[in-house]
C-alpha cells in the first residue's frame, strides 16, 4: 500500500440522547436502549408529529470551563462536552500538546439555529431592535468549532464542514488529510447539532417523521426522527500517539466522497454516487471489499433512503453484501444530524476495539427489497477489523470513512 | 515529489462586474460599488454602505433549465460556476465523462432562505412550511444545487469559517488535488447579502458608519468599520499534468497555504502571531521566503482591530523588505463579500499578475499613524507580478493564506 502516514483515533467522546462519554453511551447502545419522546424544546401541537430524540438533563456547566456558557450556543456547548470527553479519553494533557499545531474540525447541518429562530420570533413580533449582538457572534456555523479551540486554546486550523447529515465524516477526512500532510499534530474532528424546530418543521413538512417509532430497514418503516448530539474525535499520526503512549483504538485508513448531483432532497435511484464513495474509500484504504467486517449504515428509517442504501451496498459488494452485517444507531438516536456520522464513526472505531457490533432495533418484519443482515434487535459479538461508516446529506453529498483495526 | 495546483479558469459575479477582466480593470480604476444599493429588500432597516448587486438577474446566466428550486444564493453560485467552467474550457460534455468536484465556501449558506422559511412557519402553521424552500435551508444547500445543475460529481464539499471562507475553501480543494487524488476541483466562495445579516452585523456595531469617511477605507486612521457586500467568485483548480494535457490555459498556480486560529480573541500579540504564523505557513508550504513576495492583497475592510492587526503581522513577518512590497485591500471598493472575500481577491491577484497593475485603496490619504509604515498602495500600480500572498483574517479568529504565482507565458 502507500506510504502515507498513518491517522489513528485514540479517543471518543459524544453527548446523546441515550448517555454521554464512552462507557455509558456504548452500554446503553449494546443493550439497545432508545432515546425518543415527545419533542419539549418547541410546542408541536400544530404538527401532525411529536416525536423526537432530545438530551435531556444536558449540563453544560458540567463541561465548559474557560468560556462563559451562557454565551455560546448549545451546538457549541454539546461540541465541547464532546470535545472534553473526547481529551479525557485520550489521557491527553493538554500542557503538553504543541496548541499552534493542535486543530478542530467541526460538521453540523444547522449550527446554532437557536439564534436564528430567536431573530424571527423577534421579527414576527416588530420588535428587531431586540436583536443583540450575540446574533453575529452566537450565530454562524463556524462559531461551533472555533469555540472547542477558544475552551482548548487550539490554535492550529479550525474549520467547519456544514455538509448536513454527512458532516461528521468530511471532518474526520479532512483533519485525517491535514495529520498526514503535517499541518497539524492532533486534531478534534467531528460534529454536532442542536435540537432545530427549522429543521424539525422541514422533515415534518416532508412527511419524513415517523409518527411512533424510527425502525431502519423494516417493512412497515415510516420515517425518521430528529435528534440531536456531537462526537468528537481525537486523531493524530500514529508515531505522534505510540510517543506518548496513548491508547490507539484503530487506525483511520481511508475515505470516499462524491455527489450525486441528482436531487437536492432524494438520492440517486440506483445509488450511483454513494457507490462511487464506497469504492473511492476502498481504494484509498487498498482494503478489498470483502475484508469488510461491519457497516454502519446512514439507516435513518425512511423508506426511500433505507431501499436505496441497500442497493448501493449491493451494487458494490455483490454477493458478498450479504455476509457483511450492517446496522443503523438511528434507531436508537434517531437522526443526529450532523452529528450522527461522528457518533456512528466512534461507534466504528469502538465496534473494531470491543469485538461486538450494535443491533438495529426495532426491527419487525424484514422488506423483500431490504433484505441484508441488518442485525436485529439484538447486539452481537463480532470480530471487527474493517469497519466502514456511510453517511449521505441532502445535496447529494455521499461519504465513506473505512477504519481499520491497529496494525500490531 | 508533490502534485502542483494550476488555475484553468476563473467565474466571478459581484456589483463591479461578472468577469474577472471587468472587476479587476473597474479596481485598477478606484471604481467603488459600496452605494449602489437597492433599499426595498432591506426592509426599513437602513442599507448604510451596502453592496448588494442590484443589477442580478439569474436568467441572463442560466437558460434552458427551471430556475424555481435555486434561491438567489443558488442562483448565484449556479451563474458562477457556469462561467467558471466555460472560462476553463470544461464543457458539458466532458463533464459527463468525468466527475470535476466543487468545494464551495460560505459563511451562511441562505441565511434569508433559512429564515423566510422559519418565519413563514411561524405565521402561517408548520403545515404551509415551503418543501422547496426546506430543500435550500442547509448550508450545503448551493453547492449541491451546482453540482446538479452542471453535473459535477466530484467530491462536493462546502467549508464556512466565517468571512475567510472563500481562502479556506482553496486551501481545501488544494490538498484534495495534493493528497487526495482529485484532479479538477471548482474551489472558491460566495454569500448573498440579505437584511437579516446586515441587521445582525449593524447591531454588533461591526459596520461602517459615515463620520469624517463617507466610505470605509482599509488602514485609514478615521476608519469604523466595514461595508457588507455580496459575490460569488470561483476558480478551477487542476493538477498541473493533467491541465496540460488536455490543453488547458494555465493562469496561474497556487503555491501554498497556511492557517490559524486566535484562540484568546482578546489577546492582541496572539491575534498578530496567528496572522503572522498563517502568512509563513503558506510560505513554507509554498517552498518560498517571504523576500519572494511581490505584492499582497490584504484582508483589511475597514475593521479598526483586524485591520491593525494585519499590517503589523505584515510587517513583523516581512521584516526588512516589507516596506517595499506593495498593498491593496480591494474591499476597499467591493466591501467585505464575507465567503466571497478570499476568492475575490485571489481572482483579482491572478488578473493583477496577468496585467502586471495592482488596484490601489481609494480615500487612503492618510494611513493609520497607529500603523506600521508599509507600502500602501493609494492608486493603481505598475507592479513586478511574480508572487503574490492573498490574507483572509476572519471577524472569529480564523486565519487563512495563499501563495499564487504567475502562470506560465502563453505560448
Amino acid at each position: 500500500m502507500s506510504a502515507k502516514p498513518t491517522v489513528v483515533v485514540t479517543g471518543i467522546g459524544m453527548v446523546t440522547s441515550i448517555g454521554a462519554g464512552r462507557h455509558a453511551f456504548w452500554n446503553a447502545l449494546l443493550a439497545g436502549t432508545c432515546g425518543f419522546a415527545p419533542v419539549k424544546s418547541f410546542d408541536t401541537s400544530a404538527y401532525s408529529v411529536h416525536l423526537g430524540a432530545e438530551i435531556q438533563n444536558f449540563k453544560a456547566e458540567d463541561y465548559v470551563r474557560t468560556l462563559d456558557v451562557n454565551s455560546i450556543g448549545r451546538s457549541s456547548q454539546l461540541a465541547i462536552a464532546a470535545a472534553r470527553l473526547a481529551l479525557a479519553d485520550a489521557s491527553l494533557d493538554l500542557t503538553e500538546v504543541d496548541l499552534e499545531h493542535a486543530g478542530v474540525c467541526g460538521g453540523t447541518t444547522s449550527g446554532e439555529p437557536q439564534f436564528i429562530e430567536r431573530f424571527d420570533d423577534h421579527y414576527v413580533h416588530d420588535e428587531l431592535r431586540k436583536v443583540g449582538q450575540e446574533f453575529i457572534t452566537g450565530y454562524p456555523c463556524h462559531v461551533v468549532p472555533c469555540h472547542v479551540a477558544m475552551e482548548l486554546g487550539f490554535s492550529g486550523e479550525t474549520m467547519m464542514i456544514p455538509t448536513a447529515c454527512a458532516a461528521g465524516n468530511y471532518a474526520i477526512a479532512h483533519a485525517s488529510d491535514l495529520l498526514r500532510a503535517k499541518k497539524a499534530s492532533v486534531m478534534l474532528a467531528g460534529g454536532a447539532d442542536s435540537f432545530s424546530r427549522i429543521t424539525y418543521t422541514g422533515f415534518a413538512r416532508l412527511g419524513a417523521i415517523a409518527p411512533e417509532v424510527c425502525q431502519p430497514f423494516d417493512r412497515n418503516r415510516k420515517g425518521m426522527v430528529p435528534g440531536e448530539g456531537a462526537a468528537m474525535l481525537l486523531l493524530e499520526l500514529k508515531d505522534h500517539a505510540i510517543a506518548r503512549g496513548a491508547r490507539i483504538y484503530c487506525e483511520v485508513a481511508g475515505y470516499g466522497l462524491s455527489c450525486d448531483a441528482h436531487h437536492m432532497t432524494a438520492a440517486h435511484p440506483q445509488g450511483e454516487g454513494a457507490a462511487r464513495a464506497i469504492r473511492m474509500a476502498l481504494d484509498q484504504s487498498g482494503i478489498a471489499p470483502e475484508e469488510v467486517d461491519y457497516i454502519s449504515a446512514h439507516g435513518t428509517g425512511t423508506p426511500t433512503n433505507d431501499r436505496l442504501e441497500t442497493i448501493a451496498v449491493k451494487n458494490t459488494f455483490k454477493k458478498q453484501a450479504y455476509k457483511i452485517p450492517i446496522s443503523s444507531i438511528k434507531s436508537m438516536l434517531g437522526h443526529t444530524m450532523g452529528a450522527a456520522s461522528a457518533i456512528e464513526a466512534a461507534v466504528c472505531a469502538l465496534a473494531i476495539t470491543e469485538g461486538h457490533i450494535p443491533p438495529t432495533v426495532n426491527w419487525k418484519e424484514q422488506d423483500p427489497e431490504c433484505d441484508l443482515d441488518y442485525v436485529p434487535n439484538v447486539a452481537r459479538k463480532h470480530n471487527v477489523r474493517i469497519a466502514m461508516n456511510n453517511a449521505y446529506a441532502f445535496g447529494g453529498n455521499n461519504s465513506s470513512l473505512i477504519f481499520r483495526a491497529r496494525a500490531v | 515529489m508533490q502534485k502542483r495546483v494550476a488555475i484553468t479558469g476563473m467565474g466571478v459575479i459581484s456589483s463591479l462586474g461578472d468577469s474577472p477582466a471587468t472587476l479587476h480593470s473597474s479596481l485598477c480604476n478606484g471604481k467603488t460599488s459600496i452605494y449602489q444599493f437597492d433599499e426595498s429588500h432591506l426592509n426599513g432597516s437602513g442599507g448604510k454602505g451596502s453592496g448588494r448587486i442590484a443589477a442580478f438577474r439569474a436568467e441572463s446566466y442560466l437558460k434552458g433549465k427551471n430556475l424555481r428550486p435555486l434561491d438567489r444564493t443558488g442562483q448565484l453560485v449556479v451563474a458562477g460556476a457556469g462561467l467558471a467552467l466555460e472560462d476553463s474550457g470544461w464543457t458539458p460534455e466532458h463533464l459527463t465523462e468525468y466527475p470535476v468536484g466543487l468545494v464551495l465556501g460560505t459563511m451562511f449558506g441562505s441565511l434569508h432562505t433559512i429564515a423566510k422559511f422559519d418565519r413563514h412557519a411561524l405565521e402561517q402553521g408548520p403545515g404551509c412550511a415551503s418543501p422547496m424552500d426546506f430543500a435550500n435551508t442547509v448550508i450545503n444547500a448551493a453547492a449541491g444545487q451546482t453540482a446538479i445543475w452542471h453535473n459535477l460529481r466530484g467530491i462536493n464539499s462546502t467549508i464556512s469559517s466565517g468571512s475567510a471562507s472563500g481562502l479556506a475553501a482553496l486551501g481545501y480543494a488544494t490538498d484534495l488535488i495534493r493528497f487526495a487524488g482529485q484532479t479538477a476541483v471548482l474551489a472558491g466562495g460566495a454569500d448573498e447579502f440579505c437584511f437579516e445579516s446586515f441587521c445582525g452585523f449593524e447591531h454588533a456595531g461591526m459596520l461602517h458608519s459615515s463620520g469624517s469617511l463617507e466610505l470605509p477605507v482599509p488602514f485609514h486612521a478615521s476608519r469604523t468599520g466595514f461595508a457588507l457586500g455580496e459575490a460569488v467568485g470561483l476558480l478551477m483548480l487542476e493538477e498541473w499534468e493533467t491541465a496540460m494535457a488536455r490543453g488547458a490555459h494555465i493562469l496561474a498556480e497556487i503555491r501554498g497555504h497556511g492557517s490559524a486560529y486566535d484562540s484568546s480573541r482578546q489577546d492582541r500579540g496572539m491575534a498578530v502571531r496567528s496572522i503572522v504564523r498563517a502568512m509563513a505557513d503558506a510560505l513554507d508550504d509554498a517552498g518560498m521566503s517571504p523576500r519572494e513576495v511581490t505584492c499582497i492583497s490584504a484582508s483589511a475592510n475597514g475593521s479598526i482591530r483586524e485591520d491593525q492587526d494585519e499590517a503589523v503581522a505584515i510587517q513583523s513577518l516581512f521584516n526588512g523588505s516589507s516596506q517595499s512590497i506593495p498593498i491593496t485591500a480591494i474591499k476597499s471598493m467591493i466591501g467585505e463579500t464575507l465567503g466571497a472575500s478570499g476568492s475575490l481577491q485571489a481572482i483579482d491577484l491572478v488578473e493583477t499578475m496577468r496585467s502586471g497593475l495592482l488596484p490601489g485603496i481609494p480615500g487612503l490619504g492618510q494611513k493609520d499613524p497607529l500603523l506600521p509604515e508599509l507600502n500602501f498602495c493609494c492608486e493603481q500600480q505598475e507592479i513586478n507580478q511574480c508572487h503574490g500572498l492573498v490574507n483572509s483574517i476572519g471577524l472569529d479568529g480564523n486565519v487563512y493564506s495563499l501563495v499564487i504565482s504567475r502562470g506560465p507565458e502563453k505560448t
